[in-house]
């Protein structure tokens, strides 16, 4: 065999081997394995919001690992802690791209954080599909990479207020906590009022840890306010329901979607009937919904401590987007591929009240709701918003 | 709407008289505030939510087994964490509970993480709420106002009355001259960090209908308890207890009528004006002398 054979094999495998590998010369991505990335809260008074979420994420994982993986590959899921703060973000992020080295991010459940590390994920080139960080900034302008299965802030107060003004209010009051998570919301919200001719009747402010909330309540009493948006995380908002139901007062109160678990309100305040006049939006079904059942024992196989929560429910749905674009991607998996595959993509997930949709000019693909009430001990659907 | 906000006040001031008869049950004795004593508190709340919501146990079983399991804490804590810092600076004790604090946390994170936004306990008594001169207030309110003033009551009589009460106020007056008088004092410091456990387990298990269970609950009431206790004068268990609904009532008033912002915000404001124009508080500093 002369030299120019030998080349000419030597060049044949070497072309054969990497139209069949071509994946290994991307970053996070073996001939075996999806190397993927969450960002997200894990300690601190938030821990549960990113924790759950991930649990939901990894569930899904799991389940697509169990039954062979994707094109081949299998999924493997890498956790840093945020800690639900700006400055923790920014050391979690790199770890994941430098360290780690990741082939993309799933995740992001604060705001903050994620908009802390936002620069350094641009900068890389990294595909990051978030998880539950609502700040319309992230998506919007549209970054080519990164893409939101989770409604932004602007969506779910504007929402909030619509169902008010549907059901009657006259006299609409704001009710948040003092977090950036509520800052992000509030100011969207207030364009939300200005667009419907309205003025807050009221704006006010309580802990996001709060023991009592009478005072509160009796302010928006004396206003004579008949419809509240609530912009307040579960403990805040089961506080001020106990305490307006307390003093006899039965305003609309209508949540966003962190409050989405009205059954677990109603064990907590334990009054019959405290929960009649508030109104939850959700992104998701129930977690009761049937449809739920089976990813609620598959839950507790992975993570036997977990209480099946919303939160779960927002990482099955994100997984079951992801795991659809990664599909779609092929075998020939890369960065290029993957974000080719997302941006142009419809899935609709058993957890999630409406489809998630991605077009390459609007990559915040999620924008249906559903709203829910705790009415005789029963969990009722009331409807679903679709927004445009 | 003032009878109202004082009713809430009151009654949301009871809560931190609670929390902070345990700060100068541990102060009395030891010299020192336990910054763990929020931690401590949350950790009584939890062991009820498992006696009572896991293991269905009857409410009042739950109490009891919940004081003790948290005397018990308090017990382990002083032999693991504070029992070598015996001879160490103030400073380092106050540290080590800050660091003992942080642990807590993560260990109750570790525990009873990933059961919800938060945990819930059944109240003791009917959780709807009733009427006393027109005005609402919740059961289980009255339930913890009443814990308050009777733990008050009877930790008054045991420092006052009880050779073991004399005993830990003359460990915190000075510990070296209670060695040279042959008082056990490693025995007394661990009887104390054990009492204040437990008083914070009693509180929690009172509590936590009312205020709800999450790992980080211990921080927010601590400051509250903690200015309580300034105010009415550190150490002075009376003043403990005026001291939070004071608290209770200016954080309700401040609220009410001036701004829903300023509420939260009441009891640094309160720490930061006793602390300039009456160091002593209202009932006076219970004097310790260390050796």
């Amino acid at each position: 065999m002369g030299r120019h054979t030998i080349s000419a094999a030597a060049l044949a495998l070497g072309l054969v081997v990497g139209a069949v590998q071509p994946s290994l010369a991307e970053v996070g991505v073996t001939d075996t394995e999806i190397l993927i990335g969450a960002l997200g809260v894990l300690t601190g008074p938030l821990y549960n919001n990113g924790k759950t979420i991930y649990d939901g994420v990894e569930t899904v994982y799991n389940e697509v690992n169990a039954a062979g993986g994707i094109n081949g590959r299998k999924i493997r899921y890498v956790r840093e802690d945020d800690a639900c703060k700006p400055e923790q973000a920014v050391p979690a992020v790199k770890k994941l791209i430098f360290e780690h080295k990741v082939f993309m991010i799933h995740g992001g459940a604060c705001s903050n954080a994620s908009l802390a590390a936002m620069p350094d994920i641009v900068k890389a080139q990294i595909p990051w599909v978030i998880t539950a960080s609502t700040a319309p900034q992230l998506t919007d302008p549209v970054n080519p990479r990164i893409f939101t299965t989770m409604l932004a802030g602007w969506m779910e107060t504007a929402g909030q207020l619509q169902r008010l003004i549907d059901t009657g209010a006259k006299k609409i009051a704001i009710v948040r906590q003092r977090d950036a998570w509520a800052e992000s919301r509030y100011k969207p919200l207030l364009d939300s009022f200005a667009q419907a001719g309205l003025k807050p009747v009221l704006d006010e402010e309580i802990s996001a840890d709060p023991a009592d909330a009478t005072a509160v309540a009796l302010k928006l009493q004396a206003a004579g306010v008949d419809g509240i948006v609530a912009v307040l995380f579960p403990k805040a908002a089961t506080v001020l329901i106990r305490d307006t139901y307390k003093i006899g007062y039965k305003p609309l109160i209508v949540g966003g979607s962190a409050i989405g678990d009205v059954k677990a309100m109603d064990q907590a305040i334990g009054i019959k009937g405290a929960l009649d006049h508030f109104q939850a939006l959700s992104p998701t079904k129930a977690a009761g919904d049937p449809s739920m059942a089976g990813w609620k024992a598959k839950v507790k196989k992975y993570y036997p401590q977990d209480e099946f929560q919303t939160w779960h429910m927002f990482g099955i749905a994100s997984a079951t987007f992801m795991v659809e674009g990664l599909k779609r991607a092929g075998r020939d998996l890369t960065r290029d591929s993957l974000v080719k595959a997302l941006q142009d993509l419809s899935v609709n997930s058993d957890a999630y009240a409406g489809p998630i949709t991605c077009r390459p000019d609007n990559h915040q693909c999620y924008r249906s709701m559903a709203w829910f009430s705790y009415i005789n001990g029963d969990i009722k659907e009331m409807g679903t918003t679709h927004l445009k | 709407m003032l009878p109202y906000l004082l009713i809430s006040g009151l009654t949301s001031g009871a809560l931190y008289a609670m929390v902070a008869i345990g700060l100068v049950v541990v102060y009395r004795s030891t010299g020192h505030i336990n910054f763990a004593h929020g931690e401590l508190f949350m950790m009584g709340g939890f062991f009820a939510y498992s006696m009572i919501t896991l293991l269905g146990f009857p409410y009042l079983l739950s109490l009891v087994l919940a004081v003790v399991l948290s005397f018990v804490l308090g017990v382990i804590s002083d032999r693991v964490v504070f029992r070598p810092l015996m001879k160490a600076p103030g400073t380092t004790i106050v540290l080590a509970t800050v660091g003992f604090s942080y642990l807590l946390k993560g260990i109750s994170r570790y525990v009873w993480g990933g059961k919800g936004e938060y945990l819930s306990i059944k109240a003791i008594v009917d959780p709807a709420p009733f009427f006393i001169w027109g005005m609402p207030v919740l059961p289980q309110q009255l339930v913890v106002l009443g814990a308050a003033i009777l733990c008050m009551l009877a930790f008054v009589a045991f420092f006052r009355w009880t050779k073991a009460g004399k005993m830990m106020q003359a460990t915190a007056e000075s510990a070296f001259a209670c060695y040279l008088v042959g008082i056990r004092v490693e025995r007394v410091y661990t009887w104390t960090w054990g009492a204040g456990a437990a008083v914070a387990g009693a509180a929690a298990v009172l509590m936590a209908p009312l205020t709800l269970l999450t790992p980080d609950i211990g921080s927010g009431l601590l400051i509250k308890a903690f200015a309580a206790t300034i105010l009415g004068g550190l150490g002075s268990m009376g003043g403990a207890v005026v001291g939070g609904l004071v608290v209770g009532v200016m954080e309700s008033l401040a609220g009410g009528y001036i701004d829903s912002s300023l509420q939260e915000v009441a009891a640094f404001v309160i720490i930061m004006v006793v602390l300039v124009f009456r160091p002593s508080g209202l009932f006076g500093a219970y004097g310790v002398r260390r050796a």
